[in-house]
């Protein structure tokens, strides 16, 4: 009886303290902490770079459907090339070559914002251009019919109208953009991902440094799925009002 | 006030006007009927390059209009229009539908614009309708603040395509209502419609539209009486 709860005892001991190896002995707590650092300001400034990029190919590509402007005409086709590239080879080996062939002496981390940005640019830009298409024709002909320009209806008719429909599938986008950031980590940058590979090195233990990380990317992404909640419900009703 | 001069269009090789030739005087109520397909509201979506035509003429006010250089966003204000859908905007309320357009093109003072469409909401009686929203009015009450929005501008000629086609019956009365004291203000006004009703009480000339050319006009009581061309015979028997 005294020995199995002894037993018993020692086994969660035992867990206690490869707890405390894996997760505070030698300032290891600081790797996860400064890895969650870098993995939240490559996702942060890729999204960033990709809402600038996926709006500018957004109205390029809306702006090309309806002209016979030959520059639009042409940066539509610069588009099409960009969109198929970026959205037809895997995530993983644009970041590769972006690191290893285009900036081999770049800042490791800001090779990583421009190949995930430029990434997330071509995903963004065909959820802006669903959202503007969506908005019904005779909104912007009731604008234009009134005398407001092409800027104008934009501004006051159609993106307020557009980011109802872009919103909550961009959100998304930005959910798939902070997991898929994981892959930094094999071209020896120094995110959450990283973290667990230096500490399993030491330790020599897989479960918990990888459970540590899985917890905070799901953490995040909880989060972040609370927010795109919040934003779909407030927006149902304004809707209905 | 509008001459158009040999005006065709054409949606890829199918040619919707075939070269039509007309002219709107400054205070006329002009009426355009004709079987659907006809080129009737194409014809009306050009006279402000909502289409381009394909060829041809449009003068407004002593100018031509659809060349290259032509600042169409400052005719567009001189000439109002209003949609067969209304096209109000959503996410507006009704006051900030109709002032949005006088405020940004700085036509007049934010308190003025609000002034004048207090007053003009007032006129078609929606005047506790000001801080609704679009989706929250029956379709004639939209139709309504769809017209006053148009006259916020205070346009020289007032443009409708099918105003009352996309309304239950029982609502129609009430925007044709408007149109008629419009109508009665002197407003020049073009109407694309199916209501007789309207064109032979309101309009001061008819126009029959079929396959893309006028085949008759008159004034409305010998465009009904005696129509002369046998396709406008064949219409009027159909729909009277």
């Amino acid at each position: 009886m005294n020995f199995v709860l002894l037993a018993q005892a020692s086994g969660f001991d035992r867990f206690l303290e490869k707890l405390y190896d894996n997760l505070i002995a030698n300032g290891r707590w600081k790797y996860y902490l400064e890895g969650l650092g870098v993995t939240l300001q490559i996702t942060i400034l890729a999204a960033l770079l990709g809402i600038i990029i996926g709006l500018f190919v957004a109205i390029v590509k809306v702006s090309a459907m309806n002209t016979n402007n030959i520059f639009l005409k042409i940066g539509d086709k610069i588009c099409n090339i960009y969109l198929n590239v970026f959205r037809g080879t895997p995530m993983f080996v644009q970041l590769l070559m972006f690191s290893l062939v285009f900036f081999p002496t770049g800042q490791k981390l800001w090779v990583a914002v421009l190949a995930f940005g430029m990434n997330s640019g071509a995903y963004v830009s065909e959820t802006f251009r669903a959202g503007i298409l969506a908005v019904d024709k005779g909104q912007s002909e009731a604008g234009r019919s009134l005398g407001l320009n092409t800027f104008s209806t934009y501004r006051y008719i159609i993106l307020p109208q557009a980011i109802k429909n872009i919103l909550p599938p961009l959100l998304n986008e930005f959910i798939a953009l902070l997991k898929e950031t994981a892959i930094v980590s094999a071209v020896g940058i120094a995110d959450l991902t990283k973290a667990y590979e230096k500490i399993s090195a030491r330790t020599f233990e897989f479960f918990i440094p990888l459970l540590t990380i899985a917890i905070i990317y799901l953490i995040l992404v909880t989060i972040m799925t609370a927010i795109v909640r919040a934003v779909e419900r407030r927006l149902r009703q304004s809707d209905n009002r | 006030m509008i001459t158009v001069k040999d005006l065709k269009k054409s949606f890829g090789k199918h040619e919707v006007l075939c070269g039509i030739n007309e002219t709107i005087e400054k205070g006329e109520k002009v009426v355009i009927i004709g079987p659907s397909g006809s080129g009737k509201s194409t014809f009306l979506r050009c006279l402000n390059l909502l289409e381009q035509p394909t060829s041809g003429e449009i003068w407004f006010e002593g100018k031509l209009i659809n060349k290259p250089k032509s600042d169409i966003d400052k005719i567009r204000q001189k000439m109002g229009m209003v949609f067969q859908q209304f096209n109000l905007f959503p996410h507006l309320t009704v006051l900030e539908n109709i002032t949005l357009a006088p405020i940004k093109l700085k036509l007049q003072t934010k308190n003025d614009a609000i002034a004048n469409a207090k007053r003009l909401l007032d006129r078609v009686g929606l005047a506790e309708k000001a801080n609704s929203y679009p989706r929250q009015l029956s379709g004639g009450q939209q139709q309504r603040i769809a017209i006053v929005r148009s006259l916020a501008m205070n346009p020289d000629v007032m443009l409708f395509d099918e105003p009352t086609s996309a309304l239950d019956p029982e609502m129609v009365g009430e925007v044709l209502a408007v149109m008629k004291e419009l109508a009665d203000d002197g407003m020049t006004m073009v109407v694309v419609t199916h209501e007789m009703g309207f064109a032979r009480e309101v309009a001061t000339r008819v126009l029959f539209i079929d396959e893309g050319l006028i085949l008759e006009e008159a004034p409305p009581q010998e465009f009904f009486a005696n129509p002369k061309h046998p396709r406008l015979r064949d219409f009027l028997s159909k729909v009277l």
